[in-house]
């Protein structure tokens, strides 16, 4: 046994070198990564993944990354079909002002299909505010290069032109469903406005709240999600300020009404998503408040019917409609969530292709392996028993002050939808491929 | 005795002159003691050269002969040398030599009891060379025939060469005279020597007819005489108050024989040479325990008394000889000694180096120091395992055989270590690379794993850092590992590598022990042919050389060296 020692020895060390002289396996591992980083062009001074908004169209996704809200443009991204997406930006042209004044919005929106002034065009993004060849209103870009504005109603048509003379940009927040022909609803927070764009329309049509609905509160329309549902859709408007939701719903033509408020715990409305998460036909609508994430059935909500009432207790009438709510910490010890910021951002998708949709819940400011604010992304799936944390995802590359999850949309590749996040703190975007959800086998080359 | 005697009834000036004569009469004694010794090395010198042209001629080599015999008459004028001298030149068909050389001898010896002998080899030669004078004149005068050629020219350039002369060539190695000395202790006293003719014929003392010995010399001791091979008697005839004596004595050929008769003992004495195959050895006769002068060094003749006699032979380096030889009055002996080497021998050391230490068969024997005499160290002959230490410096072991009975000088060149920092150093770095390695090595594995475990996870980007990282982790750790080695490599070879000739033992020429009875000799090395060992090391240093030359057209001197 002495004798062999040294040579067993040896063979160890030779193996060690062996092991070590292999550079080449760190291009293995690295090569098909789960998480890609999109390369922020060099055009994109202020800030990258501030804002994300995905379309798909006819098997081709695209990605717009925005900057910082009324100073930089956005990037657009082509994903491919499957697992090889272009990491560098196709177009960098998004409300570069190039064009005209325009001011990027802190919400931007997908068409699958836009209505354009013409003519109908795919893979088009409403980016921003601005004014086009002396038009004024929402800019739309589309693949094709193609720009254009939407007009808005006349108290934002005002602020805008002022906030164009005076240099003083207005954000304009805006959301579409993921249907092939959507409805953009947008707003404008500084008036407490809210209008939508009936499906196949470049018409807007202001949203009315009842005169008993206090919408005085500078929070009015920061989230925003438009719910497809069966018959028509449903407009969903956060006032976190004040803890509250307004729903509107709509049969995509420029009529809407106003069905109720939801109202809850602090902060409700600071995030809105839509998706379809029970796996029905019909989207649901997601909500977050400052701890917790409520999933609620967009088709009950589609099915209340038209009220006048100012009292925000649309909760306590519709308890079948909320499936369920969960906060950080639920059904799994996750540490950290205090001060996570859990909830800031909301996204559905089906990330496992089986049809109903997974809630995936930003905390931008979780610290991660030890590394403050760095971000991670929670993963939850709406069972019949409830809720669960079913994955979290992080850069691998995690640094301090990333914020990754300040944005989040689920961009369709292939069968299944994919993560992708912005951490703008060091102005980075993440798609995030490989889910715990995913079966076996229908990972893809970029998962286990 | 007799200055005791002396004192207690003479004066003071009687006893100042008694011790005068005292000092004279030890003096007289002295001289007499040196001439008896002188005489003594006079025979054996004229023995010597007696010898040695007696080899000659037995060997055939008769020119040799002569001349060994010619030089021996020139140093010491016998008769015998002359009468040898001529046989020699005989043997030659010289002869004229010959005929001088009987002739001077029939000279410087009117006596000589051969007289008539020589007389008649005289007369022989010359009848030879007359008969080959006449030959010769017959041949000049002889017709020279029809050819019509000039005779006078014909004489010149055809005359037949003079016959040679054809001497008597009946002489054998018997022919050679022995030169016979006879002493009597007193001189002066009358001598006959009788040589026997009738080989069964006895010589009876006192009687008036000796049939069969033939008388052929009458003279008084003391004599020297040159005898023909044969068997003598010789008488000493009553003598003042001392008795006749007698003593047979045979005479071989070429040699010098010696009598001697103590007149007062009315008998001969006896003559002993004792030689040795050491010359030089020494002779001690009945004296055991050298309490006395030695008697001789071999080879070394005396006349000793008759009767048993103790002989010891000594020589350093050899085991000493013990003999007892019984004498019959008159007779003679040669003991011929062969001594044999004493089974140890003695190594002589020193060294190119400050100081070493000797070790034989693992056994310390000593330390020689710089400035000291050469170490000696005695030790049983025969293979012995040497090794020779010293600080800083290679260490020479090897197989050396010491002498039996004799001195071998050795002189250590002790080559210094060959210095192995750059190896040391080499080594260190390549272990600081090494480790290095080892360490980055590590630090790309775990990278590695942590980013398999990333992607695992699927959390792994494709352009994290930590691959970066990590490759270059693994480069560095593959560059040292290849430094490391190449140096590990250098430090093993530098650590091999030794340019340096081992050191080494150079034998110096055999030395006899030193002589206790003669100035002692110093053993200084001396490098020898045979026995040397790493001589192509010893050969590598710079040499460097004049040569000087010369031709008919000028000269010069020629530098040369190698390195």
């Amino acid at each position: 046994m002495r004798a062999r020692l040294p040579r067993l020895s040896l063979l160890g060390c030779l193996l060690f070198s062996a092991s070590a002289c292999s550079w080449s396996r760190f291009d293995d591992v690295t090569k098909n990564a789960p998480v890609v980083l999109l390369e922020k062009p060099d055009s994109m001074n202020g800030g990258f993944g501030v804002s994300l908004s995905t379309v798909t169209n006819d098997g081709q996704t695209e990605l717009l990354v925005g900057g910082t809200v009324s100073v930089s443009g956005a990037a657009l991204y082509d994903l491919g079909q499957e697992d090889a997406p272009g990491t560098k930006a196709t177009d960098t042209g998004y409300c570069t002002g190039d064009s005209g004044p325009c001011s990027l919005s802190s919400l931007t929106a997908g068409f699958a299909n836009a209505s354009g002034p013409d003519r109908a065009r795919p893979l088009c993004f409403a980016v921003g505010s601005g004014a086009l060849t002396n038009k004024q209103g929402l800019v739309v870009r589309c693949q094709d290069f193609t720009e254009y504005t939407l007009g808005m109603p006349q108290a934002a048509q005002d602020l805008l032109a002022a906030s164009i003379v005076q240099n003083k940009p207005r954000d304009f927040p805006m959301a579409t469903d993921r249907t092939d022909d959507p409805v953009l609803l947008a707003s404008l927070p500084e008036k407490h406005l809210a209008w939508f764009y009936p499906v196949k329309s470049t018409a807007f049509s202001e949203l009315l709240v009842p005169s008993g609905v206090d919408v005085a509160d500078p929070s009015f329309g920061r989230a925003l999600a438009v719910l497809a549902v069966a018959g028509g859709r449903v407009l969903a408007l956060g006032v976190p300020g004040k803890s509250e939701v307004l729903l509107w719903k709509s049969d995509g033509s420029a009529n809407s009404s106003y069905i109720g408020c939801l109202a809850g715990a602090p902060g409700l409305g600071r995030a809105l998503a839509s998706g379809n998460v029970a796996g029905d036909v019909s989207d649901d609508l997601v909500v977050s408040d400052d701890t917790h994430v409520q999933v609620i059935d967009g088709s009950v909500l589609f099915g209340l019917p038209q009220t006048d009432s100012g009292e925000c207790g649309l909760s306590a009438k519709i308890p079948q409609a909320v499936f369920d709510g969960f906060d950080c910490g639920s059904s799994k010890n996750v540490a950290e969530c205090e001060k996570s910021e859990f909830g800031a951002t909301l996204a559905v998708g089906d990330l496992d292709g089986d049809g109903a949709g997974e809630v995936i819940v930003g905390a931008p400011k979780m610290p991660v392996n030890g590394k403050e604010n760095a971000g991670a992304l929670l993963v939850y799936e709406l069972n019949p028993s409830g809720a669960a944390l079913v994955d979290t995802r992080v850069m691998s590359s995690a640094e301090a002050g990333d914020e990754l999850g300040r944005s989040i949309v689920t961009p369709h590749v292939g069968k299944r939808d994919i993560i992708a996040a912005g951490a703008p703190g060091h102005g980075k975007a993440a798609l995030f491929y490989c889910s715990a959800l995913l079966p076996s086998g229908a990972a893809g080359s970029r998962c286990p | 005795m007799f200055a005791l005697v002396s004192s207690v009834f003479l004066s003071r000036r009687g006893a100042l002159v008694v011790l005068l004569l005292a000092l004279l009469a030890a003096l007289a004694t002295e001289a007499w003691a040196q001439g008896k010794d002188g005489s003594g090395k006079r025979l054996e010198a004229i023995r010597s050269e007696m010898d040695r042209g007696q080899g000659f001629y037995l060997a055939g080599n008769y020119a040799g002969a002569a001349e060994v015999f010619e030089a021996g008459y020139a140093a010491y004028p016998y008769s015998a040398f002359l009468f040898n001298a001529g046989v020699c030149y005989q043997k030659q068909n010289d002869v004229d030599r010959a005929l001088a050389k009987f002739k001077e001898y029939v000279k410087v010896d009117p006596n000589a009891p051969d007289l008539d002998k020589v007389n008649q080899r005289i007369a022989t030669l010359e009848a030879a060379k007359a008969a080959a004078a006449a030959a010769a004149a017959a041949a000049v005068t002889a017709p020279v025939g029809d050819a019509g050629v000039d005779t006078a020219a014909g004489a010149d350039a055809g005359a037949p060469a003079p016959p040679a002369v054809v001497l008597p060539s009946g002489d054998d190695q018997n022919s050679m005279k022995s030169l016979v000395v006879i002493e009597t202790e007193p001189d002066g006293a009358p001598l006959r020597i009788y040589q026997r003719v009738d080989a069964n014929a006895r010589f009876t003392l006192g009687a008036a007819e000796h049939p069969g010995w033939k008388e052929v010399v009458a003279t008084h001791a003391p004599a020297n005489l040159t005898l023909d091979v044969g068997q003598y008697h010789v008488v000493v005839d009553k003598f003042r108050d001392f008795n006749a004596s007698e003593a047979d004595m045979a005479v071989s050929p070429g040699h010098v024989h010696q009598l001697k008769a103590n007149l007062s003992q009315g008998k001969f004495m006896a003559f002993l040479r004792v030689s040795s195959n050491v010359l030089g050895a020494h002779i001690w006769i009945d004296d055991k325990k050298k309490e006395h002068p030695l008697w001789g060094d071999a080879p070394h003749g005396e006349l000793v008394p008759g009767g048993k006699h103790d002989v010891l032979v000594e020589a350093p380096g050899f085991e000493p000889f013990l003999s007892s030889v019984d004498f019959e009055h008159g007779e003679q002996k040669e003991l011929e000694v062969r001594m044999v080497r004493v089974n140890y021998g003695v190594l002589r050391i020193d060294s190119s180096a400050p100081e070493v230490k000797i070790r034989i068969d693992e056994q310390a024997k000593g330390t020689w120091r710089s400035g000291q005499d050469p170490l000696d160290i005695r030790f049983d002959s025969g293979n012995h395992k040497l090794t020779i230490e010293s600080d800083g410096r290679k260490t020479f072991e090897g197989t050396i055989a010491v002498p039996r009975g004799q001195i071998l000088p050795l002189h250590a060149k002790m080559i210094p270590k060959y210095p192995r920092g750059p190896a040391w150093t080499q080594a260190i770095i390549g272990a600081a690379f090494l480790g290095g390695a080892i360490y980055a090595g590590a630090e790309s594995n775990h990278l590695y794993n942590e980013l398999q475990t990333d992607r695992q996870n699927g959390s792994l980007e494709g352009s994290d850092s930590r691959a970066t990282r990590g490759k270059w982790f693994a480069i560095g750790a593959d560059a040292g590992f290849v430094v490391a080695g190449v140096l590990g490599g250098l430090a093993t070879y530098n650590f091999i590598k030794d340019p340096l000739p081992e050191s080494s033992v150079s034998q110096g020429k055999l030395l006899e022990f030193d002589d206790p009875l003669k100035a002692r000799p110093v053993a200084h090395w001396a490098p020898s042919r045979a026995p040397r060992q790493n001589v192509a090391a010893a050969e590598r240093g710079p040499r460097f050389q004049f040569t000087p030359s010369a031709s008919s057209t000028g000269g010069g001197l020629f530098f040369g060296g190698k390195f």
